[in-house]
């Protein structure tokens, strides 16, 4: 039983740490823009496959393959994404949220198409290829590491948005935006800002978990999932919120994994989401603020 | 007592204290009647082209779940971008019945309308408990949910192969019959679906529904029993698309979660609702055509065909006239009733 346990907290840090860096770029747009980023998923499938066409198909190394692909990433959230949808639907958000599912799709469609399953697409960005022993509970160190990045970018953003000025200006656009107009914040840059910042956490989640994780065209719909139950949990757009319901899904999932069976812990982290909200509407952290 | 009066434009029937009237002015009944006239005649031009046959009836039923949809967005004020949940479970609770207890197409549909109300009746809470776009991201995310279920118990429900093998409606001598048959069956499903939903949509309920819509809060003050409205227009519509999986079912004696539960047969729903005018009845006909064509065409272009029309979907999306639709197209030049405004909101 001491075992089980210390393998559900090891894998509540693990996991949780993960889904925050999973969850991060999702909360941004719902507390800055104050919309559902259904597309979401498309920014993971467009970082394995990018980095597979620059390594395969151009020759280029494995750092600049990231690189380029981290600069195709940022200009197809900021063309197909944000002037593409958000902007010119933004009043019509069944449009907006339709599109992005469609762009989502297309994407993982294409993904497919170009590299089947069958073309064993892998992303070698392992760091350390060895295993730590924890008592008696073994882990890979890049879980370690992929853990590691999602506390220190959570962190990083956390603190850019409380220390800075750009970040206080955000931070009024998320509380009040017409308030925040009147004072003189330049929303249409800050958007831009935020789309550019969100696709960063799922792009360095991508890179770290790619070896232990696995890619496909259609990882990205079980990703977006974990986002949006981590969104609704926590409470849109709030980043505490974010980050409560990481390690919270984290730990769900992980009693569920070794309490019980693996492939039952969605089902489980969906329903104690239903189950939170019917005591606290909207989420656990209900402003729809940043922070 | 009955009594009938004859009016210019209406019979009326009245029995004790009730009053029942129908409408029989021309231009009340003229346009729908060629309507269904012309869709009743598609297989006299067509009957050669089995593909054809069964786009056209695919095209039937994917107007039959997106009618009742647009009865449920209204009803509960909350978009759904889950439909095909209960088209799922629907689906399935025909398959089981039919393939383990042997039973028929009448004691499937029972089974099928039961689970489908109970699951409905549970889950209906949500429409009191979630606001608007918290709504939408839960009804998102059940039918991933479901399909995941059907995967971790591959033994029941034969995950990525799906169900085969049951019991058809009804088999004729001849193949062509069948296809013919069918295209009848589900166009008069649909049919039925659009009489009900605009019967609802036009007495007092309707009127509630509106309410509801429009305003939850000042509904409740004028004394509409809201969540108790909710929990219908949440179960009503969910057992309707349920029946479509039925009718799925036992028409192509195949049944497959992988298909009908992912996001993209979700998307395709949705651009049907966007595309023919939203949440407006009449519009799903012409949107669920028009994107069952363009699904159907694309077919050609072999595996590029699943890149291609999420592409064509959005430029559907982006040219086509935005709000009514291509139902608007026709029906801006008359009175409207009620125009109900979509928002996935906050509250």
């Amino acid at each position: 039983m001491i075992e089980t346990l210390h393998s559900i907290l090891i894998y509540t840090f693990i996991w949780g740490s993960i889904y925050l860096l999973i969850s991060l770029g999702f909360s941004l747009i719902c507390g800055v823009l104050r919309i559902f980023h259904l597309g979401y998923g498309a920014t993971f499938v467009l970082a394995a496959y990018a980095v597979w066409t620059f390594m395969e198909e151009v020759n280029l190394g494995l750092i600049p393959s990231i690189l380029l692909m981290l600069l195709v990433q940022i200009a197809f959230s900021l063309a197909v994404f944000y002037r593409g949808v958000f902007q010119r639907y933004l009043d019509q958000e069944e449009i907006l949220l339709t599109l992005s599912i469609l762009i989502f799709v297309a994407l993982t469609h294409l993904a497919n198409f170009l590299f089947p399953v069958t073309a064993g697409v892998s992303i070698p960005t392992t760091i350390i290829d060895d295993t730590l022993v924890i008592g008696k509970v073994r882990i890979a160190y890049q879980m370690i590491l992929a853990a590691l990045a999602g506390i220190l970018v959570t962190a990083l953003y956390v603190l850019w948005f409380l220390k800075t000025r750009t970040g206080l200006v955000i931070r009024a656009i998320s509380q009040n935006l017409p308030a925040a107009l009147l004072m003189g914040a330049g929303v249409n840059r800050m958007y831009h800002l935020a789309m550019i910042l969100s696709v960063i956490p799922p792009t360095i989640c991508m890179m770290m978990i790619a070896p232990f994780w696995g890619v496909d065209p259609f990882m990205g719909s079980p990703l977006l999932m974990t986002a949006m139950l981590i969104a609704i949990l926590g409470g849109l757009g709030n980043l505490k919120g974010s980050i409560v319901a990481s390690y919270l899904i984290g730990f769900i999932h992980a009693s569920v994994s070794f309490l019980y069976v693996s492939r039952f812990m969605g089902l489980a982290a969906l329903v104690f989401t239903l189950g939170v909200m019917i005591y606290r509407r909207g989420g656990i952290f209900a402003g729809e603020t940043l922070w | 007592m009955v009594t009938l009066e004859f009016r210019r434009d209406r019979v009326l029937l009245r029995w004790k204290d009730q009053k029942y009237e129908w409408v029989i002015e021309p231009r009340y009944w003229r346009n729908p009647a060629i309507g269904v006239g012309l869709l009743a005649s598609l297989p006299l031009f067509v009957s050669a082209y089995p593909n054809i046959l069964t786009m056209i009836t695919t095209a039937n039923l994917y107007a039959a779940i997106t009618i009742p949809l647009g009865l449920q967005i209204t009803g509960t004020a909350r978009v759904n971008f889950g439909p095909q949940l209960y088209l799922g479970i629907g689906g399935y609770t025909a398959a089981l019945m039919n393939l383990h207890l042997g039973t028929g197409p009448a004691v499937t549909l029972l089974g099928t309308i039961l689970v489908c109300g109970g699951i409905a009746l549970l889950l209906s809470p949500t429409t009191w408990i979630a606001k608007g776009l918290y709504f939408s991201l839960i009804s998102l995310i059940l039918p991933l949910t479901f399909l995941d279920i059907t995967f971790i118990y591959g033994d029941i429900f034969r995950g990525e192969v799906g169900l085969v093998g049951m019991s058809p409606l009804f088999s004729l001598p001849k193949v062509n019959w069948n296809y013919i048959a069918y295209f009848y069956l589900s166009l008069g499903l649909m049919l039925f679906y659009l009489l009900v939903c605009d019967k609802i949509g036009r007495s007092r309920f309707g009127v509630s529904m509106a309410a509801i819509n429009e305003n939850e809060d000042v509904a409740r003050m004028m004394g509409v029993p809201v969540d108790q409205y909710k929990v219908f227009f949440y179960v009503f519509p969910s057992i309707l698309t349920g029946i479509v999986g039925w009718f799925i079912v036992h028409t192509f004696r195949t049944f497959a979660g992988v298909t009908y539960l992912p996001l993209d047969f979700m998307t395709k729903i949705l651009i049907i609702v966007i595309v023919g005018g939203r949440a407006f009845l009449y519009g799903a006909i012409p949107g669920a055509y028009l994107i069952s064509a363009v699904e159907d065409s694309l077919r050609m272009f072999g595996p590029i065909n699943y890149v291609l029309f999420p592409l064509t979907l959005i430029a559907l999306i982006v040219i086509l006239p935005r709000g009514e639709g291509l139902w608007g197209l026709y029906h801006k030049r008359h009175h409207r009733d009620y125009y109900p405004v979509l928002h996935v909101r906050r509250d």
